[in-house]
């Protein structure tokens, strides 16, 4: 399906104060911002806005002069880029000149030279090394941990700056899954690239896959059949529901709740069980792809899930209230790791750790994938803001998940599930952007081509590159204890982010 | 509190009894190698159809390397003469990344790797991820009341210092490979390693590129391989009693 994106080129000088101005219309929010070298090597510097009202998608260029390095920070006045500046630094040895807290994101060293940027061409210009932000004074004291944690959890270096048992400060250094993926899917030829698109973050394997099917789909100029476009949803609404469920659950463990846990993590294996009836893997892997899906259902098999969705549906309700109506629980997550309304705007989270904090914005009720935004729930949100608020809109999503499960299970409509499209060629210096609401919240691919249909830039916006910096922000204030609480209240991809 | 327990008795006990069981019928599985003929090199289409040179035909010898293999079943549609099928099978788990490697004119058994038997009762885990959450997901399920892996002795532990076996997820790219050798260090003799999932075998989907993201093998000796991306839970659970010398 071709949308039509609008686009806007303008002057590296002048490519903050646009964003700024743009990002003011209402609804408008900064999608992703990357860069790509194009035709006569030059760096192009690219920010994606979306504007959630309208259902629109543009992209604002700014072109940097052959040989230039530094453009003028967008950070200054769109703090939502501060991340995704720091990443343009580290890939294509840029700087952005201004930005309040310049350093590395991904490449860190020593693990990595510091003058190699792969996805600059040629040389480019070194990175400084590395530096911990540091405070002193009486009592206050720091605790790193990682890269290795304690858990099954991926790995990445947390930095606590405390004053006595209370978090003041908190950097989360992350980059340590780096696995070169945007690269490599603009090296691998596109028909395979899809194995390698879903596994970004391998535990968000159909959100992965969608966005990736939709932005090659909108390239070749395709639509998939409407009963793939109902697979698909029902498969993402599994992917969500399992993770809600199984959250938590961690959630119930993470302060010493055991009954809690012990009692969520088999729901969450009901769901698997009947994902794996629907796309023949627990974890749905390889199951969506451009043109439909891999796969179809049998009538049996969907009144099977249909029943099963049932029961999940009846357990959930017997065990939330083990969570929500128990004092010791909610002594816990009331007002720990608070974030505001204003915070989650100004710095573009997504996803339910943003509607938690009052935000409004879910990508299904806006744009199109899967059956959205026709069929979208009602958005969940609430106001609080802290641990409780997230662990409740996700469990309000669960509920809402299970009931949009039931009615598309039963109204699959005929046909085939997949339109093929192996065959196409990508057209010549194209733009797809497929834009999906991930269990975590926003998950974008952006693919672009150049003149001969070969991809020149791959880009991976996962929701947790939005949301890393609200954890570290939520928890100051916070004792050190309410870290892993906190932490699982937003339980973001660490391999999303590292790429 | 009452309301809790209430609710766990009322579950009833939910462990899978056996160990291994088949998958159902719905599900993908790995692909394995029949003794069917296969039309040989000049057919290639298994060969063209994998997304990470899982495959080799080298006149009428088909080679499936289940250590690349992402269970994508691409190979399974457009085989013509039967030689690769889908297996059920959950005990998928080998000593040797060769054992990995099946054939349908397979080459005469090499010597059984000696067993160290000294965890024959009880496996303490550390496992540690590199990029691949799939699977880290898969080894979260093998603890919960359905897999139930603690029955066995084995118990997941929160630090290198504790553990016998380390269990690597994720094709550990270049900033893990440090992270990855002290963690192992740490670790008292005697010690094992295993590798779970196809990206920790192989780097999988992600090797081959700058992030020198090719498998825990290129770190540290291997002593176990649970194949599958992500491995199914039973699988782990396979790969884990194998490498207690319990199968």
């Amino acid at each position: 399906m071709k949308e039509p994106i609008q686009r806007i080129a303008v002057e590296p000088a002048e490519l903050a104060e646009t964003l700024h101005g743009l990002l003011r219309r209402p609804g408008y929010r900064l999608g992703h911002l990357t860069a790509r070298v194009d035709e006569s090597n030059r760096t192009v510097v690219e920010a994606l806005l979306l504007d959630t009202e309208g259902a629109r998608t543009s992209i604002v260029s700014a072109t940097l002069a052959k040989g230039e390095s530094e453009y003028p920070s967008i950070t200054r006045v769109v703090p939502a880029a501060h991340w995704a500046e720091r990443r343009l630094g580290d890939f294509f040895g840029i700087r952005a000149a201004g930005h309040p807290r310049w350093k590395s994101l991904i490449l860190h060293d020593p693990a990595w030279p510091l003058d190699l940027a792969p996805l600059a061409k040629g040389p480019a210009r070194p990175r400084e090394p590395y530096r911990f932000m540091t405070a002193e004074g009486e009592g206050i004291h720091e605790i790193p941990v990682g890269p290795i944690h304690a858990g099954i959890i991926e790995p990445g270096h947390f930095r606590f700056t405390c004053a006595g048992e209370v978090i003041a400060y908190l950097v989360i250094r992350l980059g340590y899954q780096h696995r070169g993926i945007e690269k490599r899917l603009a090296e691998l030829p596109w028909r395979t690239g899809r194995y390698l698109a879903e596994s970004a973050a391998s535990d968000t394997a159909v959100g992965n896959a969608l966005a990736h099917a939709i932005a090659i789909e909108q390239l070749v100029g395709i639509n998939p059949p409407p009963r793939a476009e109902h697979l698909r949803t029902i498969a993402l609404e599994i992917e969500r529901t399992a993770n809600h469920v199984g959250d938590l659950g961690a959630l119930c463990g993470d302060i010493g709740y055991s009954a809690g846990a012990f009692l969520f993590a088999p729901l969450r294996g009901s769901i698997l069980g009947l994902a794996e009836m629907v796309t023949g893997s627990r974890l749905q892997r390889y199951f969506v792809r451009p043109g439909g899906v891999s796969r179809d259902i049998s009538a049996d098999a969907a009144d099977l899930v249909r029943a099963g969705l049932s029961k999940v549906r009846t357990r959930l309700e017997e065990l939330l209230p083990l969570v929500f109506e128990n004092p010791a629980v909610l002594e816990r997550m009331e007002g720990a790791g608070h974030l505001s309304y204003a915070y989650c705007r100004d710095f573009g989270l997504v996803g339910p750790a943003a509607r938690a904090s009052g935000g409004r914005y879910d990508a299904r009720t806006v744009f199109r994938h899967g059956v959205y935004p026709q069929v979208a729930p009602a958005v969940a949100s609430r106001e609080a803001g802290d641990v409780l608020a997230r662990a409740q809109v996700r469990a309000a999503e669960a509920r809402a998940s299970l009931d949009l499960l039931a009615s598309l299970v039963g109204g699959l409509p005929d046909g085939p599930v997949v339109e093929p499209c192996d065959d196409r060629r990508l057209p010549g210096g194209s733009v797809g952007v497929g834009i999906v609401e991930a269990w975590r919240g926003e998950l974008i691919h952006w693919i672009t081509t150049r003149g001969d249909g070969t991809i020149s830039r791959y880009a991976v916006k996962d929701p947790s590159s939005n949301n890393w910096t609200g954890l570290a922000h939520a928890i100051r204030g916070n004792l050190v204890a309410d870290f892993p609480l906190c932490n699982k209240s937003f339980n973001l991809s660490y391999s999303g982010n590292d790429l | 509190m009452p309301k809790s327990l209430l609710t766990i008795l009322k579950a009833g006990v939910l462990t899978q009894p056996g160990v291994c069981p088949d998958l159902p019928d719905d599900a993908n599985g790995l692909p394995t190698v029949t003794g069917q003929p296969c039309e040989g090199a000049a057919c290639g289409k298994c060969v063209e159809s994998c997304p990470t040179q899982a495959i080799t035909v080298v006149e009428k010898t088909v080679a499936l390397d289940r250590g690349r293999c992402i269970g994508c079943g691409a190979c399974l549609e457009v085989c013509p003469s039967g030689t690769l099928v889908r297996d059920c099978s959950t005990a998928v788990a080998v000593r040797t990344r060769r054992g990995l490697v099946l054939s349908n004119e397979p080459e005469p058994a090499e010597e059984e790797l000696p067993r160290e038997l000294a965890f024959l009762r009880s496996l303490n885990v550390r496992e540690v991820s590199t990029g691949d959450g799939a699977s880290d997901q898969e080894a979260i399920a093998s603890t919960n009341s359905i897999f139930d892996v603690a029955r066995y002795g084995i118990h997941f532990v929160a630090s290198p210092r504790f553990a016998d076996a380390l269990l690597v997820s994720g094709p550990v790219g270049r900033a893990m490979h440090d992270p990855l050798r002290r963690c192992y260090d740490a670790m008292a003799e005697p010690k094992l390693v295993i590798a779970l999932g196809a990206s920790a075998i192989s780097g999988g989907v992600f090797s081959g590129g700058y992030a020198e993201a090719n498998g825990v093998g290129s770190i540290l000796p291997v002593d176990c391989f649970i194949p599958g991306d992500p491995p199914h839970p039973w699988s782990i659970i396979h790969g884990l009693l194998l490498t207690m010398g319990r199968l």
